[in-house]
């Protein structure tokens, strides 16, 4: 069945508008072009497109709408609300494939043209859109296909997709795991005292952080273990559980004593769809 | 039977830049001998970062169509940058303060602000990127930028020094000993803005 596409679906369409809910009120003052903004737009994307011409940037939408007479504020606003239109689109399944599209090329230009503000988390709500918007839409709980009775793809072409993600992950991990490896830090304990001390993610104060400081070297080691053999545990269905509720405890551990909420919530949904679903599944039929 | 050759084939071109993509990033760490690893090897890992850069078309001219086709894929895609977050070690994180100067000599601190937590935790992203910034004018470009949105907020403002630096948090040893935070300066810049100031690039 197509549940890890519909996990993929909602989980992005609540990162979107998380993003949005959270970016409003500075909004305008990470894209306009008027100086009083964080770094102006054109700056930024004469940055990105140093590299990449092609890539989609706000300034595309801004020339567009300034030709039938829009302000800059106005097509950024507009901009805005695409993004939460397409996110509530996709979370309750309605144009999946539109809104999928759609999301995916409004957040890339918007995490393009404001890149110097721009962190993992945006990188991953991508690679999310991508797969999205490719794979075979809509899924059998979408609005789609209970309320309009759109068919749903067929399973080989749902395997195919999710296996890419799966297999994206195991990269993103094993990389992660391998390069934290390489660093005397991470055996010691002092990278991780470091990332739970470093400003802004400091949430917690040092003084009760310090209290901990025997489970530094464990946990730092078990951070790198965990993300380089994920690869090859997260297959095994012996294993599979207990290296996914590792992995979502680490970014959950992550989203708060460092304050990375939407990234501890990408990253979750990512690691769900991918691999989670099965579990509730084999409690479904259980139950049925 | 073509249909499922099709996407064999575009499985294996994007997982072949996924990998790409991130050995680039690991060849890169290991060739900045950032590692334990011995420096002796770091002009082979440099050869490697190079051969990483030949496959994803970037030593390819500028303009040329493949490289800004592979460019705008992997952009699309995602996969532009590696996964070494906080690797091989944690950096330094950076701080930026503006010192106001007022017509009548008294003075006044400020940090950017940002309208949500969630903003601040993207502003390191910028600090690190003028940290990393060897090109004086765009670093003063964009302090200046930044400085100008603190004005907006205090219009009396004669002059504003922004002041950039590290953050050198004490490590777990020196936190028991009662060591505090550092803040080393990198740079620091004087601004003046009029009422018709307006700094673009």
């Amino acid at each position: 069945m197509d549940y890890w596409l519909a996990a993929l679906r909602i989980g992005l369409g609540f990162e979107l508008l998380l993003y949005g809910i959270t970016s409003r009120a500075d909004w305008l003052q990470m894209f306009t072009l008027h100086p009083g903004s964080f770094v102006t737009r054109d700056l930024t994307e004469a940055l990105v497109t140093l590299g990449a011409a092609l890539v989609p940037r706000v300034s595309w939408l801004i020339s567009a709408g300034e030709f039938i007479g829009l302000s800059e504020a106005t097509i950024l606003w507009i901009v805005w609300s695409g993004l939460m239109a397409t996110g509530l689109c996709l979370v309750a399944g309605i144009f999946c494939r539109s809104a999928a599209i759609a999301a995916w090329f409004l957040h890339l230009s918007a995490i393009k043209s404001s890149a110097l503000l721009s962190y993992g988390v945006d990188n991953f709500t991508s690679i999310g859109l991508f797969y999205l918007m490719l794979s075979p839409l809509p899924d059998h709980l979408a609005l789609d296909s209970r309320w309009r009775k759109w068919p749903t793809k067929n399973a080989q072409l749902q395997s195919f997709w999710r296996r890419i993600l799966q297999l994206h992950l195991c990269v993103i991990y094993f990389f992660s795991g391998l390069t934290k490896l390489l660093g005397s830090g991470w055996w010691n304990g002092e990278s991780l005292w470091r990332a739970l001390t470093r400003p802004p993610f400091d949430m917690v104060p040092s003084e009760l952080l310090i209290h901990g400081k025997y489970l530094f070297i464990p946990l730092g080691l078990g951070i790198c273990l965990l993300e380089t053999s994920y690869p090859v545990f997260i297959w095994p269905r012996r294993t599979r559980l207990i290296w996914l509720v590792g992995v979502i405890g680490m970014h959950g551990a992550i989203a708060v004593l460092m304050g990375l909420y939407l990234f501890g919530f990408i990253m979750a949904v990512l690691n769900i769809a991918a691999f989670g679903t099965d579990f509730f599944r084999l409690r479904d039929s259980k139950a049925i | 039977m073509r249909f499922q050759r099709a996407y064999l084939i575009g499985f294996a071109l994007h997982f072949i830049l996924l990998i790409t993509v991130a050995f680039r990033d690991l060849f890169a760490v290991l060739a900045d001998g950032s590692t334990y690893l011995p420096a002796a090897l770091e002009p082979r890992w440099r050869v490697l970062e190079d051969a990483t850069f030949t496959v994803l078309g970037q030593r390819l001219p500028p303009n040329d169509p493949m490289r800004e086709t592979i460019a705008f894929y992997l952009h699309a895609a995602g996969i532009e940058a590696g996964y070494g977050y906080f690797a091989p070690n944690v950096p330094y994180s950076y701080k930026l303060v503006f010192q106001l100067t007022y017509p009548n000599g008294t003075t006044e601190y400020e940090l950017p602000s940002v309208g949500t937590p969630e903003t601040g935790m993207r502003l390191p992203t910028l600090l690190d990127f003028i940290a990393a910034n060897r090109y004086e004018p765009l670093r003063e470009l964009i302090l200046k930028m930044l400085a100008y949105s603190v004005w907006q907020h205090h219009r009396d403002a004669s002059k504003i020094r922004a002041v950039f630096g590290a953050v050198i948090t004490p490590s777990i040893a020196g936190f028991k000993r009662g060591d505090e935070a550092t803040y080393a300066v990198v740079c620091a810049y004087d601004f003046g803005f009029s009422k018709t100031t307006q700094p673009r690039p």
